[in-house]
């Protein structure tokens, strides 16, 4: 009993906080996101309306950023697990005394500032960026291309973002591979591509799902890359929020996008979870 | 081990080039920005025309910059102080039992991990607005708690559970009460993980734009928030001094932490 008050004490102030600066407002929005938004006259404190939530499946623009939004996920999810699996295999069974080097060189952007790896993008990718310069002074062109505030900028800048958690969700589940059961196939005459292909990448699926997943979670939830390298016209889900609350100030419609958004993570994270348990449990 | 040499499977020159102009991919805009940032003019070529420091001058005598980098620090370091207390104590009565449904309490402390930063953001924004307490320091600070903290609680829980808790109850025995042995026993033990955990904490609190954005009164602008703010006017040289002094303070954190720490294990 005396355990049990201790450990109640000690549990209490953070779930204070959690509770009141956390779970509190997320259900707040709640009545929000069923409001009613007249512009000039903003929301309107009678009545309620599922029309927020609507108007993300039914109205065209709405519709273009949430389909733009997954599309990207997928994409930027596809192009870490195609960039990233070379390089964790690189670390994992490549010379030992490089390890340590590229393991620093991945984890070194991932502590960099968000905003500032965004900005180095926009150093290169603009219209007067480092590499339509380039591009320009060796004569392959003659007007700059258009990297920035479209979806080539946004998959460059949210692949290179995302791509760290990738290698080291890859590292970890390269590293539980057995080496024996590959020296065993190799003994028995398969070809390397062979091993790879029928023992190396399914004993990594684990590994391999885990870090497409936080990737396409993390992709879905970003604000400050797509807003720095999509503008202000280029929206995803993140974006559009945020311009609701801060421009357009249409509150109502910002709280269904926000609910729809993290529905849409902490559905996928859910499913997830109970996958992997399952996978552990038949194993 | 010859045989076993020979069949290993070790990647070969193309997927090793791949990797290590990948691994140069991840680099590419920190190069830029530091060589953008001593580059007199304000758009970059290759090679720079002409080298300056006017631009670290500029930022480091810019009153604007010097704020924003304090209060960043200043909201970092309270931040993760208060997330390391908190959230240790709170790992602690997880770990150890002392309170019933320790995984789902677990999952609770995790669970701003699992929501779009940008949606705990405007939600703070609309709650703290409405209790009139939006634009405060103290909220900004208790915002930052609620981001970080997550991370502190994940390092500790998984210190606490691989740590073995005969050496507490040793010291229990032996006389010492539970505050004694947890200062004396169980902290050094768990301090390599604590140190990675408040290292994440502080660099998540130190970055962050979508919950800091909604927040922020007129006078608490960030590092990140200027930053994000001033690239959206266009892009200054000013930008890429200060984000070379980030950049340089990152390297410099990174490298002892893996020094004292052994950083990279807890990545």
């Amino acid at each position: 009993m005396v355990n049990l008050r201790s450990g109640l004490l000690l549990l209490a102030p953070l779930a204070l906080v959690l509770v009141a600066s956390f779970a509190i407002p997320l259900i707040m929005l709640v009545p929000t996101s069923f409001r009613e938004y007249s512009p000039g006259h903003g929301i309107i404190t009678d009545g309620w309306t599922i029309r927020n939530y609507l108007n993300i499946l039914t109205d065209e623009y709405y519709r273009e950023v949430v389909v733009r939004t997954a599309w990207l996920g997928i994409s930027v999810t596809g192009l870490c697990l195609l960039l990233g699996y070379p390089v964790a295999y690189l670390i994992v069974r490549g010379n030992p005394r490089w390890r340590l080097p590229l393991v620093m060189l991945v984890i070194f952007p991932l502590m960099l500032n968000l905003v500032v790896r965004s900005f180095g993008w926009i150093v290169l990718l603009s219209n007067r960026g480092l590499i339509n310069n380039l591009l320009i002074d060796i004569g392959l062109i003659e007007r700059p291309l258009k990297l920035i505030f479209n979806l080539t900028g946004m998959l460059i800048g949210l692949t290179h973002i995302y791509l760290p958690f990738m290698v080291l969700m890859l590292v970890a589940s390269l590293q539980n591979v057995p080496r024996d059961v590959e020296a065993a196939a190799a003994t028995l005459g398969s070809s390397r591509f062979h091993i790879f292909r029928a023992i190396t990448l399914p004993l990594t699926a684990p590994g391999i799902i885990s870090g497409s997943i936080l990737v396409f979670v993390l992709t879905i939830s970003a604000l400050v890359t797509p807003r720095m390298l999509g503008g202000p016209v280029y929206q995803v889900m993140a974006t559009l929020i945020y311009d609701e609350y801060m421009q357009l100030l249409d509150w109502p419609s910002g709280a269904a996008l926000s609910f729809s958004l993290a529905f849409a993570t902490v559905l996928i994270i859910w499913l997830s979870s109970r996958m992997t348990k399952r996978w552990a449990g038949l194993a | 081990m010859g045989w076993a040499g020979m069949t290993d499977q070790k990647p070969g020159f193309i997927v090793s080039s791949f990797a290590l102009l990948v691994v140069f991919f991840l680099q590419l805009p920190v190069i830029v920005v530091v060589l953008a940032s001593f580059s007199e003019t304000s758009y970059l070529t290759i090679p720079p025309q002409g080298w300056t420091l006017d631009w670290f001058r500029e930022v480091l005598t810019d009153n604007t910059y010097l704020n924003a980098i304090k209060i960043s620090l200043i909201l970092a370091v309270s931040a993760t102080c208060l997330s390391l207390v908190l959230g240790v104590a709170a790992s602690y009565a997880i770990a150890r039992r002392m309170v019933p449904g320790s995984e789902a309490l677990a999952s609770f402390l995790m669970a701003p991990l699992a929501i779009p930063a940008v949606v705990i953001g405007v939600a703070m924004l609309q709650y703290f607005s409405l209790v009139g307490l939006r634009g405060g320091f103290v909220t900004l600070i208790i915002a930052h708690v609620v981001i970080t903290v997550p991370y502190i609680v994940r390092s500790a829980l998984a210190s606490l559970s691989g740590m073995d808790v005969a050496m507490e109850e040793a010291a229990r025995v032996l006389g010492a009460d539970s505050f004694t042995a947890f200062r004396l026993v169980t902290l050094p033990l768990i301090k390599p993980g604590l140190v990675a955990g408040a290292l994440f904490s502080f660099v998540v609190s130190m970055e962050n734009v979508p919950v800091t954005i909604f927040l922020a009164g007129a006078r608490q602008t960030t590092l990140p928030i200027l930053i994000f703010t001033s690239v959206e006017m266009g892009v200054t040289p000013g930008v890429a001094a200060v984000s070379t002094l980030l950049i340089v303070a990152t390297l410099v954190v990174l490298l002892l932490a893996e020094r004292w720490t052994g950083f990279h294990r807890f990545v």
